[in-house]
């Protein structure tokens, strides 16, 4: 997984002409420490999850049955496109275009803040239909882990507000900040497709 | 680092007029109050690792009238006392941050909050099945589920106080402790919060004996807490004698000033 986060902000990087972030870590060390925790700790709530499924295998699935696919495969595509502008907007930010950095990243601000709205239009019905984390194993894991990962999508969302305070007042803006914004809030979006994945996809 | 004591001053000065000796003194509390808490939860009452909130009536009626419990109760609300004792630790480096005093007091607040719910409510509930005995299984089932839940679902208590200690960690500009220990403890108190569940689930891996509620976030919260009290130690050990609080103007050389503040 943390591969895959890798990739994915290298990626940005290799892309752009001038090589001489290539083969430097991106953003602050510090968050990379940050991103692999969570990672470890998201990985063992996955095994878990995949030891405790593998014991109540119907009853998983037929709970599973009862999610909304719909929402949850919208709440996907506002993330990746959340974080396709993060990394659209890493770019110019290294480029030295903050408008157009500023721009990008209020777009992935919109985005990812319409994901918590949408939980909430998935969550109030599943609670008011009585599917709570005390009906069973499966939606006590699904509240468990949406909820965690919800946690982060708000922590992600006040480290965004500070990336566009950042490019607004500094000049030029603080690079590694921004990388280090985008670095966390990949990850957000890599955890999310392994849940969605895990908690929606899986037969 | 023009930081540390130099050892000749240090052996020539006994360990009494070590000018940190207050914070050694707090510092060294904790491996102590750790240790004897080791010793009663498990050896002593088999408190702990917590015994099954679906437990038959007539097993928790035996624990709960066990005379090592009330031994272990009354040795924990004695010791109480050092808990403050060794926040005092955290605290005096948290003074030395550039942060806003909200973040000492909100830490001191959670802190006693947080041990008050989670260390002394149990041990008055463990210790009243053995102090009185003729308590009816009912009573004692109730005191059971009391003294667990104030123990695991309490963890939420610390939340705001490792929450409080870890931005203080991240917003700090004279870099007492790492930035990597700020974000540590962010996920640490994360996790702490996936103590809720024990509220609801009675067997199963969010029980409060469960595999994620208790051991996973028990592994996580004791690895940190060791992480955290060596960068403690490197920071009371770093600290300017000139910063020091109890620091008398006469006894100050000259050239601990600005400069090696600056190192630390």
């Amino acid at each position: 997984m943390t591969d895959v986060t890798e990739d994915f902000t290298t990626g940005v990087g290799n892309s752009r002409p001038d090589a001489d972030t290539r083969g430097h870590v991106p953003g602050d060390s510090s968050m990379w420490f940050f991103v692999v925790g969570d990672l470890i700790i998201f990985g063992v709530y996955f095994v878990v999850y995949m030891y405790f499924r593998g014991q109540n295998h119907e009853l998983f699935l037929h709970s599973q049955a009862r999610l909304s696919l719909d929402v949850g495969a919208v709440n996907t595509v506002m993330l990746l496109s959340s974080s396709l502008f993060v990394a659209l907007g890493t770019v110019a930010a290294r480029a030295g275009n903050s408008a157009e950095a500023l721009r990008r990243f209020w777009t992935a601000l919109a985005f990812g803040a319409a994901f918590p709205l949408l939980k909430m239009f998935e969550w109030i019905p599943e609670i008011s239909a009585g599917l709570t984390p005390g009906t069973n194993l499966f939606f006590m894991f699904y509240y468990v882990m949406t909820g965690m990962h919800l946690c982060h999508v708000a922590l992600g969302l006040v480290i965004m507000c500070f990336v566009i305070r950042n490019l607004k007042t500094s000049q030029p803006p603080k690079i590694s900040f921004v990388e280090t914004g985008a670095t966390y809030w990949h990850m957000v979006d890599v955890l999310w497709l392994v849940l969605f994945a895990l908690l929606y996809l899986m037969r | 680092m023009a930081t540390a004591p130099n050892p000749e001053a240090g052996q020539a000065r006994s360990w009494r007029q070590n000018r940190k000796l207050d914070q050694w003194i707090a510092f060294w509390s904790v491996p102590f109050f750790f240790t004897l808490f080791g010793l009663v939860f498990v050896p002593l009452s088999w408190m702990m690792p917590p015994r099954s909130p679906s437990s038959t009536t007539p097993l928790i009626v035996d624990f709960m009238r066990s005379h090592n419990l009330l031994v272990a109760c009354v040795i924990l609300t004695l010791a109480f006392g050092l808990a403050p004792v060794s926040y005092s630790c955290y605290l005096i480096q948290i003074r030395r941050m550039s942060v806003s005093p909200a973040f000492r007091y909100s830490m001191m607040i959670g802190a006693i909050t947080g041990a008050i719910v989670g260390m002394l409510f149990p041990m008055f509930c463990f210790g009243l099945g053995a102090f009185r005995p003729g308590y009816s299984p009912a009573v004692l089932t109730m005191l059971y589920d009391f003294g667990y839940l104030a123990f695991i679902g309490s963890l939420g208590c610390f939340c705001v106080m490792w929450m409080a200690f870890g931005l203080a960690i991240l917003l700090d500009q004279n870099n007492i402790l790492p930035k990597w220990l700020g974000y540590y403890t962010v996920w640490q108190y994360v996790t702490e919060l996936m103590a809720a569940p024990v509220w609801i689930a009675k067997s199963g891996p969010f029980a409060w004996n469960g595999l994620l509620t208790f051991w996973f976030a028990m592994t996580l919260y004791v690895s940190w807490q060791f992480i955290v009290y060596l960068c403690i130690y490197r920071a009371i050990k770093n600290q300017p004698e000139a910063e020091l609080d109890n620091a008398r103007p006469e006894l100050q050389p000259a050239a601990l000033d600005n400069g090696s503040r600056m190192g630390a």
